[in-house]
């Protein structure tokens, strides 16, 4: 059964495009016919994420408004098999989309495609809307911080009041040596608060950049961590059990660690 | 303590950011839930005070008030405190 996940967040920032580029990428190398769609009008990026921005000839608002068929908007993605982008249009505000229109056209890529990604834009106003009726199912990223926590505590609401199924969470920017230090609250403490099925665990890292200056998301590269963790996150979208890694760094708390915090000497990129 | 705490917490080791990260979010998300802010609460609890005051006195030192959720929902919890009356006529 085709189906479209919407990527989410509430706040700004936190890691949505990396995840529907990772994602979407993820699942074609699985074998699967993918579109992803860039909700974000006016702000688009995911483009740019995935490399595929000298390629744009017509984008989503084109579609809807007639100008172009949708097949001719849909960018392939030339690393993988069926793998397309759908972009945002960039010179206009997010309110020439309606609901309606989103319903239609995902309705129409789920004829063709096994699975439509969306990547929502930030905020919970129109473009939330457009990118979440669509759906079939959500997932939520945050990051371990306060704001981020309780704006992905708003969507969780919101997700639910689209009578959409449980939404499922990726911790993004994940800081290890800071969790073992106390200074960042820990997967379960998320949990705990959240209180919704856990889909993935991202670590902060440089390969997210990286992967971004190159146009070349982190999960085709077999050496990365941060490709890792979304080819995981992939098996799991795909219903399969994935053990979870444990991402504390138990060798940065302690006397050394402290001592070394102290004197400046500790790496400035452990995670 | 072992010596390590000690030199540790002379090095100006804080106590863990985490936990109040974590009472702060628990707090506000019941709030953000209800859609009450903890200013209108209190108004709440000195209106429903006022009430009770019309029936018994009431021990203001031993008012808790406040929302709390268990088991996925919210419930306002309250406590109030009442002064016994034959106590203080004796006095
Ligand atoms: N795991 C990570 N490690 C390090 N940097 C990260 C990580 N995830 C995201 N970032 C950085 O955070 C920034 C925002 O990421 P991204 O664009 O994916 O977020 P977003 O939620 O789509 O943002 P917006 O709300 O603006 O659409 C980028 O600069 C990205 O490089
Ligand atoms: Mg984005």
């Amino acid at each position: 059964m085709p189906q479209c996940i919407v990527v989410t967040s509430g706040k700004g920032g936190v890691g949505k495009t990396t995840t529907s580029a990772n994602l979407g990428c993820g699942l074609a190398l699985a074998g699967y016919r993918v579109a992803m769609i860039d909700g974000d009008i006016g702000l688009r990026n995911l483009d740019l994420i995935l490399g595929l921005e000298n390629r744009i000839v017509y984008d989503l608002v084109q579609v809807i408004e007639g100008e172009c068929k949708l097949k001719q908007a849909l960018i392939r993605d030339k690393r993988v098999e069926g793998l397309y982008l759908l972009p945002a249009a960039q010179t206009r505000d997010k309110n020439a989309v309606k609901p309606d229109d989103m319903k239609r056209l995902i309705g129409e890529l789920k004829e063709t495609f096994d699975f439509v990604i969306v990547d929502c834009p930030a905020g919970i106003e129109q473009g939330f809307k457009n990118s979440i009726v669509g759906a079939d199912r959500a997932i939520i990223v945050t990051t371990p911080e306060v704001s981020a926590i309780r704006d992905a505590d708003r969507i969780v609401g919101l997700v639910e009041a689209h009578e959409l199924p449980e939404p499922e969470l990726i911790i993004n920017r994940y800081r290890g040596g800071m969790v073992a230090r106390g200074d960042m609250m820990n997967k379960d403490d998320i949990l705990e608060i959240l209180a919704i099925p856990l889909i993935g665990m991202v670590p902060d890292h440089e390969d997210v950049i990286i992967s971004a200056n190159k146009g070349q998301p982190a999960v085709f590269d077999e050496a990365s961590v941060v490709g890792a963790a979304y080819r995981r996150i992939t098996q799991r979208v795909l219903g399969e059990d994935v053990p979870m890694p444990n991402f504390d760094r138990q060798d940065e708390i302690g006397f050394l660690a402290t001592m070394k915090r102290w004197m400046g000497l500790a790496a400035r990129e452990a995670v | 303590m072992s010596l390590f705490d000690r030199i540790e917490r002379l090095m100006g080791a804080q106590p863990k950011s985490k936990n109040d990260a974590k009472q702060r979010l628990k707090l506000v998300l019941l709030h953000d839930q209800c859609d009450i802010s903890p200013k209108r609460l209190e108004e709440m609890r000195e209106e429903i005070v006022a009430v009770m005051q019309k029936y018994v006195e009431i021990d203001r030192e031993a008012i808790d008030f406040k929302l709390h959720k268990e088991n996925g929902k919210i419930a306002l919890v309250s406590t109030v405190g009442v002064n016994r009356v034959n106590s203080r006529q004796v006095a």
